[in-house]
């Protein structure tokens, strides 16, 4: 899987939560070149071997049809008209040929045709793998924001959903948290102003309750819709 | 899930059982591939016995055209081999049957016959029975000189040299176009089944092929949900590796880095609560209901970790 890149800023309204969304792009059909390109590699041999076979069926008919009438007009009926036998046989060898180029044609445009249908069908998986890729980029930095859901048409929408389901549920958890270590910081503060404490012991509260401050705010940043 | 962690790896064996994990993803995907191939099949397949047909027909066209010529069976006269011999105009051959009796002339003697009358003839020639005194016949034998018959002469056509393999070739030449006919039309047979069979097995194995490369996708999703799901109830277990083969490598490495990450968040929080706790105690608020809440939270992260 290609690195994701870090998700730009949001365009949409950040109270709300979802940004506006991403627009499927040409230039990056490909998120996930080993993925895709294995699954178009493996659709797109497989039926360039049967056309191919059967392709090779349908020439070597013809061409033995061919070669029959060939035969059949070397007899001595046709001595007398060459013109026409060499022209019979011309016509034949270009029909032939004309057979072996449309068979062709026809193989490059198939390959084609199923190939840009692969990638895109493809990118329907690799998409919504892709996106969850950069949540998890930001959840291994401590960055819990709102999970925006899929576009219209990509697949994996229940991984997606428990995925999302997880990500809101620790969230919301990791917010809980912040909101209990503040009322007890609060309530601390309080304590540690009210009541007579002094020395070394005084100041290591404080430091801890600093500490506890800083993290806090951090965590609450990390925690932000967006 | 059972067994060992060996070194983060967990040793589980693909089945057969559960091959469809995610159905909907592999079902597609597989049915997808399925389906062109059958089409492809079914369309070149379609074309390839229209040519083939065609090319039967040509073939047998020109099979019936061939001209098997019959050889002159001597020089300077063609024969026509074909043609059956029509015994009725054969000229009869006189010749005698057993059992029949050729016609025995009448003796000669007397115009009424007397002279052929039955009966014993004495050794004098009388008559025993009658009395009467026999005519005798004297016989005089001469040497007559029958002549000798002309000498037959057979006249027989000089036969060309190879008249035999003619024969042959040309007989061979007829009996061949039946068989070549049916030869034509049993290899048409024949592709049609080969088709028709080929056809089967790309789709069955392709059917099974699908599904087992799809389930080296859906595997690492399956195993990546579950550990979601354990996370969305606040377990943080330890991640494991995926099995070999497994695809979406860099997305599991992903995910075990965000664990990884979740699991940090909560040492964090557990190291800078322990610590404000240490501190209250030490400074003689330990019993404050705040630190009791701190307390309680550790010991439920604490716990999410284990």
């Amino acid at each position: 899987m290609t690195d994701p890149a870090p998700i730009p800023p949001a365009v949409g309204n950040a109270a709300t939560g979802p940004r506006a969304r991403y627009k499927r792009k040409l230039s990056n059909y490909l998120l996930d070149k080993r993925l895709q390109l294995r699954y178009v590699l493996v659709v797109t041999i497989l039926s360039g071997l049967i056309a191919g076979a059967l392709g090779y069926l349908i020439y070597k008919q013809s061409a033995d049809a061919s070669a029959s009438i060939e035969n059949s007009m070397k007899s001595d009926i046709f001595a007398n008209m060459q013109d026409f036998t060499d022209k019979i046989n011309s016509n034949l060898q270009s029909g032939d040929q004309m057979l072996v180029y449309k068979m062709i044609g026809a193989g490059i445009g198939l390959v084609i045709i199923l190939s840009l249908y692969l990638v895109i069908m493809t990118h329907k998986v690799a998409g919504p793998l892709f996106k969850v890729s950069m949540y998890f980029d930001r959840m291994a930095d401590g960055r819990l924001t709102v999970v925006t859901p899929l576009r219209k048409g990509d697949m994996l929408q229940d991984f997606y959903q428990s995925f999302q389901e997880t990500h809101d549920a620790i969230r919301a958890r990791a917010k809980a948290d912040v909101e209990t270590m503040d009322k007890a910081l609060v309530a601390l503060r309080d304590q540690q102003n009210q009541a007579d404490y002094r020395g070394e012991q005084r100041q290591k509260l404080v430091d801890a309750l600093d500490g506890l401050e800083q993290h806090l705010t951090d965590r609450k940043k990390k925690l932000a819709d967006r | 899930m059972t067994g060992q962690p060996p070194q983060g790896n967990r040793g589980y064996k693909r089945s057969w059982k559960n091959l469809l994990i995610n159905k909907r993803y592999q079902l597609r995907f597989t049915l997808f591939m399925v389906g062109l191939s059958t089409l492809l099949m079914a369309g070149l397949g379609f074309w390839v016995m229209r040519v083939a047909n065609d090319a039967t027909e040509v073939a047998k066209a020109d099979i019936l055209g061939t001209q098997c010529d019959p050889p002159s069976a001597f020089e300077g006269q063609e024969t026509d081999l074909d043609e059956e011999p029509d015994l009725d105009e054969a000229p009869a051959v006189p010749m005698k049957l057993e059992g029949e009796k050729a016609p025995v002339p009448p003796p000669p003697g007397d115009a009424d016959g007397s002279a052929g009358d039955e009966g014993d003839v004495d050794e004098d020639g009388s008559d025993a029975g009658s009395g009467k005194p026999r005519r005798k016949i004297d016989v005089i034998l001469d040497d007559m000189e029958v002549p000798a018959p002309a000498p037959i002469e057979i006249k027989v056509p000089k036969v060309r040299d190879g008249l035999k393999a003619e024969i042959i070739d040309h007989h061979i030449c007829r009996m061949g176009i039946p068989a070549s006919l049916d030869k034509l039309e049993t290899r048409r047979l024949q592709i049609l089944l080969v088709l028709i069979a080929s056809g089967l097995v790309l789709v069955f194995g392709l059917a099974v092929y699908g599904i087992k490369m799809t389930h080296k996708v859906a595997g690492p999703l399956f195993k990546v949900g579950l550990y979601l799901a354990k996370m969305r109830d606040g377990r943080f277990d330890k991640v494991y590796n995926l099995r070999k083969g497994d695809q979406l490598v860099d997305f599991y490495e992903h995910f075990k880095v965000a664990h990884a990450g979740v699991v940090k968040m909560q040492k964090d929080d557990i190291d800078r609560a322990k610590a404000v706790i240490a501190a209250a105690e030490a400074a003689g608020a330990g019993e404050h209901a705040a630190v009791a809440e701190l307390r309680t939270l550790v010991a439920r992260k604490e716990k999410s970790l284990d």
